[in-house]
C-alpha cells in the first residue's frame, strides 16, 4: 500500500498566470509520454517479474513517478490561477476550460484524455525493461521541447528537474536490463520468458 | 512466509486499517474529540507494532530501510505468498 507525504518533490512557485504553457505542460500528465502513464507501466510490470533487484526498481520509480503526476499537477495549477476570460480565450486555453474550467484532469496538449494505451505491460522482462527505457528517453524529449517553448524561470527549474529524473531512471533501467540479462542464459538471452516459462 | 510473521502483518495491517479509518473521518470531522483520542491511540498502536514487526522482518517503508545490506527488496513483496518461497 501507499502513505501520502505532504510535500512536493520539487518545489513549483509560479508567480504569472500562462494558460498556453499550461495547456502545453499538462501532456506531462495525461499525455503518451507523461507520468501517469509512467508510474502505470512500471507498477503494473512488477507483478509478474522475477528478480528483486528489478522489482525494486520498477516499485520504487513507479513510486517516484506519482510523485512527478504531482509536480506537473502543481505547475498546471499556478499556470491557471488568476486567469481573466481574455486571456483563456487568447491563449487557447477555452477548449479545455470549456470541458474542465481550471480543474486537473489528464490530457495530452492535444486535449486527448489520458489512455492506458499510451503504455505496455508485457509480461517478458527483456520486453518491459526496453520499452521503460524508451519511456525515459521519450518523456526527456519532451521535457526538452517545453524547455524549448518555455521563457518563465519559474516554470523551467522544476521541468529541468523532471527532465534530470528522467536521465537517472534511464541509467536505472540499465541497471535492471542488466540484473536480467545475468539471470539469463547468456548465449540465447531470448531462449524462454523468465516471467513465464519454467527452466 | 511463515505463521508468526503473518500472523504480525494481520495484526499491523488491522492496526493500519483503524487508524486509516480515523484520518478519513478526521479529514472531515476535524474537532472531533472522541475522533481524534481513536486516533491518537490507533497511530500510537500502528507505530509501535511496525518497529516491532520492522526489527524481525526487515523494512515496510524505505525511511528503515538502511543496515548492514540492502534488504528493501528482499521478497516476499505483498503480492506473492507460499507460492514463491
Amino acid at each position: 500500500m501507499w502513505i501520502y507525504d505532504k510535500k512536493l518533490q520539487y518545489p513549483v512557485n509560479i508567480k504569472n498566470p500562462n494558460p498556453a504553457m499550461a495547456k502545453i505542460i499538462i501532456t506531462q500528465l495525461g499525455g503518451p509520454d507523461g507520468e501517469l502513464a509512467a508510474s502505470q507501466r512500471y507498477l503494473s510490470q512488477r507483478y509478474s517479474m522475477p528478480y528483486n533487484e528489478v522489482i525494486g526498481i520498477l516499485n520504487d520509480v513507479g513510486t517516484e513517478e506519482m510523485a512527478h503526476m504531482e509536480i506537473v499537477s502543481a505547475i498546471v495549477y499556478q499556470l491557471t490561477r488568476n486567469m481573466t476570460i481574455e486571456q483563456i480565450k487568447e491563449s487557447g486555453f477555452d477548449t479545455y476550460f470549456v470541458d474542465h474550467t481550471t480543474g486537473i484532469y489528464p490530457v495530452s496538449a492535444a486535449g486527448v484524455p489520458f489512455s492506458a494505451t499510451y503504455f505496455q505491460s508485457k509480461g517478458d522482462a527483456i520486453t518491459d525493461i526496453n520499452e521503460d527505457l524508451a519511456a525515459e528517453q521519450k518523456a526527456r524529449s519532451t521535457y526538452d521541447n517545453i524547455l524549448r517553448l518555455s521563457d518563465d524561470p519559474d516554470v523551467m527549474a522544476p521541468i529541468r528537474f523532471l527532465r534530470a529524473r528522467e536521465i537517472v531512471h534511464y541509467q536505472r533501467f540499465g541497471d535492471a536490463l542488466r540484473v536480467i540479462q545475468d539471470n539469463l542464459d547468456y548465449k540465447n538471452f531470448y531462449a524462454y520468458n523468465p516471467e513465464f516459462d519454467k527452466r | 512466509m511463515n505463521n508468526d510473521r503473518a500472523q504480525m502483518l494481520r495484526r499491523l495491517q488491522e492496526a493500519d486499517f483503524a487508524m486509516y479509518e480515523a484520518v478519513l473521518y478526521l479529514d472531515g470531522h476535524p474537532t472531533n474529540k472522541m475522533a481524534l483520542a481513536f486516533y491518537d491511540k490507533a497511530a500510537k498502536a500502528y507505530c509501535d507494532l511496525k518497529e516491532k514487526y520492522e526489527m524481525t522482518y526487515g523494512p515496510l517503508t524505505i525511511q528503515n530501510a538502511s543496515g548492514p545490506s540492502w534488504t528493501w527488496i528482499q521478497g516476499p513483496w505483498p503480492w506473492q505468498n507460499e507460492m514463491e518461497e
